[in-house]
């Protein structure tokens, strides 16, 4: 299962054992604003989400591209060097802000000098060898790549539904804001899956056109498979831990799996759903208290 | 009604209303002296009932192969009785201006037509057209000013003394003048305008009904129980239901709504196909929360005649109704005793969340004006909010005074609900307030109060009872009391109804709010009480003022002007140095020039320490420096800003948690608590005010936390986990165990929850 999978991932990384593990790694571009607003929330968006990519992976492994050095040349290079370093385990995750437009047949996101169209970005993405790919692009009309970059192991979130939405975005500041909120952490983990980022969006921007009494002038869109389990930022800085504290977490990652197997029978079990529930939980309450007992918070 | 501070704000808030708020008419009659005698021979049967004759009459006209002026004015006279007419005569009014290009009078028809059927843009466009080819013609000018009469816009009566002063003979311009004097209680003039029409109607054998109805509205605005002229009407046409409708209607400008409606069910039992009558019943049966028959007249005007956009908005908003939660709650007992109880309609999304602060609310209101103005309410109050704004603005509709945030009809009272997040420059907690307090004035009174009275005592209980710090003066008004712009109290009703000039009606408001403050202070809260007395009797301001006060109209006029004189002189003098100081400020606060800001921003607040309104000096002031990085003293700024009566909801939030994180529990949770009388649907605030109040006010904790539930907030498991704690600070542990299953079952890792099961299960 997905949560499974990503639990797997997440232990993988906790334990910093064995052979290199899989690496997630950043491409933010904030391409070219125009007017002076926009330039300045873009950028606003663009350094706020490098932060809480650096928060989740450090320096080495955010790259970001903004205002006048997102230009194609900068882009491509930066895709030349992503394939260099990466390796099919590892994970990339790529976030797009600025303007994008659609003139019916091809998409272009607007960067510093000449634009890269739909086509060639899907071309790049193509050579990126990580095999788990996560795409969000917060422009305008960029539904108009919802089909065609999806792909396998490849989650793509779009700000619009279609290339008809054309307005400057807000997906992209709420975007932002979710991989910092704790309130878009919401099962606790203290990390923010694709999906979790996404609802937490995608319902502040839906929120936010209603508090201004508007028609809402976007509509944002989500597809693959992958976005359960794709981890995405980080709330808390990730620490290494023990043996002894390793296999505590084993424990409650198994206590985590029956919780989650165990509601999925709750119709089925009527009143004696609680109890049985209640019993795993407090299990797995007592394994955490051991773990912060043994071990720095994380 | 309340006016909202920042009018500018509110417009966008009532789209369309300037076209649409025009009460419904009937085809009336065309007094001017160029209608072809053909079409008077068909009038003369129309206007006296003879409606089969009449039909006849009009359709040999239309089908005749004449004068295209002539067939047009005969098709919209058979249109008022099958509405497929009208569009023939919209086209055969073109053709008529095609074939002559250069009357003014067939322009203005056309126009006349175009506002029959509710399109006051064209309407007006043809007037100007008309005034173009004739700049005299009366008739034109009479257009312009019924259509900005149907506005409440002060330019109509320059329209009609133009057109007098072109025409001293024009009877519409004598009418509408009369209309126009009736609203505002000038019965006196209205008498004149009225007697000289009908001398010239006389004159020239015209259909005299419409002066009969208005002479019969002055009867019954003087006191009359009944008027012989609505007799006379009826013997002259046995089918005039506007006899009845006239009246009507003026009663709804002076807010009785209950006479207003069994006048209208006259004018339709009289007339049942009067369309215009039937919606105004339909829409004052809805001030009334006569739904159902409400529903049945509209529909009934609207199958008659589709164009009227009021008709057609009513019928949808009942529509939304199925989407509404109406609940009935008990009457408390007020200090009188008794209590009649309060109704809330509410839209169902906002039901759970909005309930307990306004039941509060109301019951504190009805408490304390029960007490001040010695009257219980008899009725349940009915208060409803609309989310949707278009949706109120129908509820307001056709009422004078734009802008309006909030509605009274009695016991009825609508309002915009609050904006959902932190977007709120709309403090409900005052407008409902101010709204509730209208209640007790109109019903004290049977609704004979002036219009600036009840405002005025609105506005005062909004200062010194509601529940928000201090006067709130916007500063144009400020501007406009430096001018000397203050009505005579005698005339303050027409600062509100017909306004001569931009921001007229909200001077007028603050100017009702500072005399009844200066009453209350000079004379005591019984002089209030004893003006409403006088008022039920049927007096007039003056002669209400004069017995409450013991001094004419016109001393008081003197000695509140010196009042103003003497407590605003300081305000005055630094008005002008205020506005430099706004205005650099903003220059300084646009280019994100923060350091600059704080020079001018510092002078304003010395300038003018309560001004907390639309570009408080306070808010720029903690911007800039928060911007430097002093916390403290943008705290210490918007404590200041808080105290004075600033509610913006943004600052309020950070100055809550200002104040939390410095230790100061009980001043964030009263922060907190006034912040959810501008924003009660922001979650945040229903979260952290909850948690504030776990170990001091459980009861009132749990409260906000189902209120959060309500709003259905992304965080699922943290509601859980706070409605855990409330119920086990409640000493509820089974229920807080439950709670925390819940808040685990989502989030499994939750820490705090985990531990606090682990508390309670050990």
């Amino acid at each position: 299962m997905r949560r499974g999978t990503c639990l797997a991932l997440a232990g993988a990384l906790a334990f910093g054992a064995g052979p290199a593990r899989a690496e997630l790694y950043y491409l933010i571009v904030g391409g070219l604003g125009g007017d002076p607003v926009y330039a300045e929330s873009f950028a606003e968006s663009t350094s706020a989400m490098a932060e809480a990519a650096r928060r989740t992976v450090g320096d080495t492994r955010v790259t970001v591209l903004s205002g006048e050095g997102a230009t194609r040349e900068a882009l491509e290079d930066a895709f030349a060097s992503l394939n260099r370093r990466l390796a099919a385990a590892d994970r990339l995750a790529i976030f797009l802000i600025g303007h994008g437009t659609y003139d019916g047949t091809d998409y272009k996101l607007n960067l510093t000098g000449p634009d890269i169209d739909g086509a060639a970005f899907a071309a790049l993405l193509e050579q990126v060898p990580a095999r788990n790919q996560l795409i969000v692009n917060a422009t305008s009309a960029s539904g108009a790549v919802l089909e065609t970059w999806a792909d396998d192991g490849r989650a793509v979130i779009t700000a619009t539904r279609s290339g008809r939405e054309r307005n400057a975005t807000r997906f992209a500041e709420y975007w932002a804001n979710a991989l910092s909120s704790a309130d878009a952490d919401v099962n606790k983990n203290g990390s923010l899956s694709a999906q979790e980022a996404y609802d937490y969006a995608s319902r502040s921007t839906v929120e936010s056109f209603e508090a201004d009494g508007q028609l809402a002038t976007e509509h944002s869109e989500i597809s693959g498979d992958i976005a359960q389990g794709f981890e995405v930022s980080r709330l808390t800085a990730r620490v290494t831990v023990s043996p002894a504290v390793a296999a505590l977490k084993e424990r409650a990652e198994d206590l985590e799996e029956q919780v989650a197997a165990l509601r999925l029978r709750r119709e089925e079990l009527g009143d004696a759903y609680l109890p049985q529930l209640q019993a795993l939980l407090v299990e797995l309450a007592e394994v955490q208290e051991q773990i912060d007992a043994a071990a720095p918070t994380q | 009604m309340r006016q909202g501070a920042q009018i500018h704000f509110l417009l966008p808030l009532i789209p369309g209303i300037a076209l649409v708020a025009a009460p419904a008419r009937a085809y009336e009659i065309d007094y001017s002296a160029d209608r072809a005698a053909e079409l008077r021979a068909c009038d003369a049967h129309y206007f006296r009932g003879r409606r089969a004759e009449a039909e006849n009459c009009f359709e040999a006209l239309l089908e005749a192969d004449g004068d295209p002026r002539i067939r047009a004015e005969a098709a919209w006279a058979l249109g008022d009785s099958n509405k497929a007419f009208i569009e023939t005569a919209n086209g055969i009014f073109r053709e008529a201006i095609v074939s002559y290009p250069e009357d003014a009078a067939a322009r203005t028809r056309w126009g006349l037509l175009f506002a029959y059927t509710r399109n006051a843009t064209e309407a007006k466009t043809l007037f100007d057209e008309a005034l173009s080819i004739d700049a005299d013609y009366a008739p034109a000018l009479v257009g312009l000013a019924d259509l900005a009469a149907e506005q409440f816009d002060g330019i109509a009566r320059g329209f009609v003394d133009e057109a007098l002063s072109n025409d001293p003979e024009s009877i519409g311009a004598q009418l509408l003048l009369a209309r126009m004097e009736l609203e505002v209680g000038n019965l006196d003039s209205a008498e004149v305008s009225i007697d000289r029409a009908l001398e010239l109607i006389e004159a020239r054998n015209l259909p005299p009904v419409e002066a009969y109805a208005l002479k019969a509205s002055l009867d019954l605005l003087r006191g009359a129980l009944e008027s012989p002229w609505i007799a006379r009407a009826l013997e002259y046409n046995p089918s005039y239901g506007d006899a009845y409708a006239i009246p009507a209607y003026i009663f709804v400008i002076t807010r009785r709504y209950r006479e207003a409606i069994d006048f209208y069910e006259h004018a339709v039992e009289v007339d049942p196909r009067n369309w215009s009558a039937r919606t105004e019943l339909g829409v004052n049966l809805l001030r009334e929360n006569r739904i159902d028959e409400a529903y049945d007249h509209l529909e009934t005007s609207y199958n008659l005649f589709g164009y009227d956009a009021q008709t057609r908005n009513s019928l949808i908003l009942i529509d939304s109704y199925e989407h509404f939660t109406v609940e009935l709650f008990d009457g408390m007992t007020t200090p009188r005793g008794g209590g009649a109880g309060v109704i809330l309609r509410l839209h169902e999304d906002e039901t759970a969340v909005l309930t307990p602060y306004l039941v509060e609310l109301i019951n504190r209101s009805i408490a304390t004006f029960s007490e001040r103005y010695a009257f219980t309410p008899e009725e349940p109050v009915i208060a409803e909010l609309y989310p949707v704004a278009a949706d109120f603005s129908v509820r307001t509709a056709g009422l004078p005074g734009i802008g309006l945030l909030g509605v009274t009809f009695g016991y009825l009272v609508a309002m915009n609900s609050p904006r959902p997040g932190l977007d709120g420059e709309f403090h409900w907690g005052t407008t409902l307030w101010h709204e509730m307090a209208h209640i007790f004035t109109l019903e004290a009174t049977d609704h004979l109060v002036p219009r600036w009275f009840s405002e005025g005592v609105s506005v005062y209980e909004e200062w010194s009872t509601g529940p928000l710090n201090g006067r709130h003066i916007p500063s144009h008004v400020l501007q406009a009391m430096a001018e000397d712009k203050f009505l005579p109290i005698a005339g303050l009703d027409e600062g509100f109804i017909r306004p001569t000039y931009e921001n007229q009606v909200i001077v007028s408001y603050m100017q009702a709010g500072l005399i009844c403050e200066y009453i209350a202070t000079q004379h005591g809260q019984q002089a209030l009480r004893t003006m409403l007395e006088h008022f039920r009797a049927g007096d007039d301001s003056v002669t209400a003022l004069e017995a409450a006060l013991g001094i004419t109209a016109a001393e008081f006029d003197e000695r509140f002007a010196a009042h103003i004189e003497a407590e605003f002189a300081p305000t005055f003098a630094n008005l002008d140095a205020w506005m430099e100081a706004q205005s650099a400020m903003l220059q300084h606060a646009n280019e994100s020039n923060w350091t600059e800001v704080r020079g001018p921003a510092e002078s304003s607040i010395a300038l003018l320490p309560f001004y907390v309104d639309e570009g408080s000096p306070y808010l720029y002031l903690a911007r800039a420096q928060r911007e430097a990085g002093d916390t403290a003293a943008a705290r210490a700024t918007l404590t200041a800003y808080y105290e004075q009566g600033g509610y913006a909801p943004e600052a309020l939030l950070q100055l809550a948690r200002w104040h939390l994180a410095a230790g100061e529990a009980a001043t964030a949770t009263r922060v907190f608590k006034d912040l959810l009388q501008v924003a009660p649907l922001e979650a945040a605030v229903h979260a952290e005010l909850g948690d504030l109040l776990l170990e001091t006010e459980p009861v009132e904790a749990l409260r906000e936390f189902e209120a959060l539930a309500a709003m259905s907030p992304h965080d699922e498991a943290g509601l859980k986990y706070r409605m855990a704690r409330a119920h086990l600070a409640l000493g509820d542990r089974d229920k807080a165990r439950e709670q925390l299953l819940y808040a685990l079952e989502i989030a499994p890792n939750f820490r705090e929850a985990q531990q606090l099961l682990l508390e309670i299960v050990r």
